[in-house]
């Protein structure tokens, strides 16, 4: 039987035993979005020289985050709930020659890793951020998330939710991001192209995959996937009637600017320049 | 990267400092080239020094959102094979617990300085004792921990060294339980010529020989080698009870059990190559004075008033390390005596494992506590004789 080709960025047997498959409940979008990560990776090792051990992926907690436990034959990180980023951030203060890709979900990024989300972006560092959203916590039991939709019933909101939901890409915008987009498990070759240009980017790139849940939506993963579609509109067509009530997809923005360790260096570079001429 | 500049690290000889820079220098002579913090008073002058030095030679240091990121950050960071540290006080250390007790479930070596400072609540921001309990038993779950306890700014420097080379060492968390005191006291700092300084690092599998394929990232030895990102190990770092490859699935109590006591055994099986104290007078003593920390300066002054003025045979001895707590040791040296003083900066902490370990050997403990600020030699003293009126 032919091999997926991305297998061979997993670990399929270990010491103690098999990994695969993955955790995930069928019709997740969650290995959708690994292979999309893995796809862009791979593109990455044979055009732009990069090695594997160039890259790292680094999560929280929740069904996202499952996806750098044990899976990945990376190096990775499987951290707090939250605190994926305040990690990666350690990690690249250490060694920013690292591809840092952190697997986010929007329960860890937005609710409990909120602060270092906003923070993240602010300091640009270099690194790319998967988060997967699909509105609500699903490794728990389907509670409501602060993606989740006015008026959705879960099983923390009975009677239907009363809290708006976030925007996440205009928040990683709004906080300095140098590169965010939203697509969905439902565009898989943009999905791809843009976590391509995301871990190329310079800085912090902040792309939003909105996902399917079909056992807590209770809805079959097929008619979801079309409704990511059919719900979702790109960007530039946003004030158009068309797009009303609709997601936009697409990049919102996509900025050159310095990033952390740049900023950094180039100060400490100052430094050592006066001290040389005080010699 | 800037270059690792060693050149630029505190020279040897005899400086003036503040215990805080005297840390953040015995950190940066450790090796420590990441520090990620979140000002605190009474704490902050250690970061502030670290954001000065760090940069000088060759480090990086970043001021973090929270203390919670700023204890997560040094994960990473130790990860990607820096050492690393972050200081604070009493209330950003309850906000680390969660990742001190991860960092032990990933036998992650990192350094986190707590300078003390009274509770509960805001409390105040004078000097205390109050989180020696916390240290020990405030992260959830099973699992020990090192924690180290200065008295001057000596101690400052050399113990937060320490601290590093126990982290790298043991593959684990090291907690350097300063106070308020030492924090601010400014004495004299006689920094050891090169040769004399030790520094510890991490065994890494290609130390061992070990090839990427049959690497086990919790598995080797009974403390693991550990594999730096980027060296194509493809570790997988995980807190989920664990095999000794990583793997998390196939999960059964007895896979929990090996987990979970080798991570505290490799600790407590070893308290007598990592504890230390310190004893005095114990020959012929009938009373004995325990102490740890800036209370050590004024407890042994005590006792020397004690043994001339007032002619009673008191001992002195001085825990150097907290924790894993020095049981053994202290059965081995202390004799049958009347009464066990504990001076602590808080209602009596330590005062319960030295009574457990030497209950057998002495009538009663008692405590002598003081909140917020140092006892003085004259209040233990008061209270010593008070006691054996």
């Amino acid at each position: 039987m032919k091999k997926h080709p991305m297998l061979k960025y997993l670990k399929e047997e270990a010491p103690a035993g098999p990994r695969l498959p993955l955790i995930m409940c069928p019709g997740c979008g969650a290995g959708q979005v690994l292979n999309y990560a893995l796809h862009a990776v791979d593109t990455l090792i044979r055009e732009d020289g990069l090695r594997k051990e160039d890259f790292v992926f680094i999560s929280g907690v929740g069904c996202s985050s499952r996806l750098a436990s044990h899976y990945l034959n990376f190096d990775s990180g499987w951290t707090l709930h939250g605190r994926a980023l305040a990690v990666a951030t350690g990690a690249l203060l250490a060694n920013p020659g690292l591809k840092v890709i952190v697997l986010t979900g929007d329960g860890d990024a937005a609710a409990i890793g909120g602060n270092h989300f906003i923070h993240a972006c602010r300091r640009n560092l270099n690194m790319t951020i998967l988060c997967i959203n699909n509105g609500l916590y699903g490794m728990t039991g389907g509670q409501v998330a602060p993606t989740t939709p006015i008026g959705r019933t879960t099983t923390t909101t009975p009677y239907g939710n009363v809290e708006e939901e976030f925007d996440l890409c205009r928040l990683a915008q709004t906080a300095g991001a140098a590169y965010v987009a939203r697509w969905s498990t439902a565009h898989p070759h943009q999905t791809i192209k843009t976590i391509i240009k995301g871990i190329r980017k310079k800085g912090t790139a902040f792309v939003e995959i909105l996902s399917q849940c079909p056992v807590h939506l209770k809805t079959a993963p097929a008619e979801m996937f079309r409704d990511l579609k059919k719900n979702t509109v790109p960007l530039k067509k946003a004030g158009k009637s068309e797009a009303k009530g609709r997601i936009p997809v697409g990049v919102f923005c996509d900025i050159d600017k310095p990033d952390w360790v740049t900023r950094y260096q180039e100060i400490i570079g100052r430094l050592e320049r006066v001290e040389s001429t005080h010699e | 990267m800037s270059p690792n500049r060693t050149d630029l690290i505190l020279p040897p000889g005899a400086h003036y400092l503040q215990g805080s820079q005297a840390c953040a220098e015995g950190a940066i002579t450790a090796g420590c080239r990441v520090y990620a913090g979140y000002p605190i008073t009474p704490a902050t002058e250690i970061m502030e020094h670290a954001a000065h030095r760090l940069p000088q030679v060759g480090g990086r240091f970043i001021q973090m959102e929270d203390e919670i990121g700023s204890a997560s950050a040094l994960l990473g960071a130790s990860w990607a094979g820096a050492k690393a540290m972050t200081a604070t006080s009493s209330p950003g250390f309850s906000l680390m617990q969660e990742v001190i007790s991860f960092a032990i479930m990933t036998e992650t070596p990192l350094v986190i300085v707590d300078v003390q400072r009274p509770g509960p609540g805001q409390g105040y921001i004078t000097t205390s004792q109050e989180d020696v309990m916390q240290a020990r038993w405030g992260h959830h779950g099973e699992g020990s921990i090192i924690a180290l306890s200065p008295a001057s700014v000596q101690d400052m420097f050399d113990f937060t060294l320490e601290a590093f080379n126990l982290s790298e060492r043991w593959r684990t968390p090291v907690l350097l339980m300063a106070e308020e005191t030492v924090a601010h006291m400014r004495e004299r700092l006689v920094v050891p010529s090169r040769d004399e300084i030790q520094i510890v690092n991490r065994t890494r599998p290609k130390d061992l020989g070990i090839a990427p394929e049959s690497y086990l990232p919790y598995g080797h030895a009974e403390v693991p080698p550990m594999a730096v990102w980027g060296e194509g190990y493809a570790v997988n770092h995980v807190s989920l009870v664990h095999h000794t490859d990583g793997n998390v699935t196939r999960y059964n109590s007895s896979v929990h059990l090996e987990n979970v006591s080798r991570i505290h055994r490799k600790i407590e099986d070893h308290v007598d190559e990592i504890a230390r104290i310190e004893t005095r007078w114990l020959e012929g003593c009938r009373h004995l004075l325990v102490c740890y920390g800036s209370v050590s300066r004024t407890g042994v002054e005590a006792v020397l008033e004690a043994r001339e003025q007032r002619n009673i045979p008191l001992a002195f001895i001085r825990l150097k390390t907290l924790w894993p707590f020095p049981e053994r040791q202290l059965r081995a040296i202390v004799p049958e005596v009347d009464t066990i003083f504990v001076p602590e900066m808080n209602l009596g902490m330590m005062k319960h494992p030295i009574t457990e370990a030497l209950r057998d050997r002495c009538r009663r403990v008692v405590s002598i506590p003081s909140l917020g600020s140092l006892h003085s030699p004259e209040l233990i003293l008061d209270r010593i004789c008070e006691e054996l009126a």
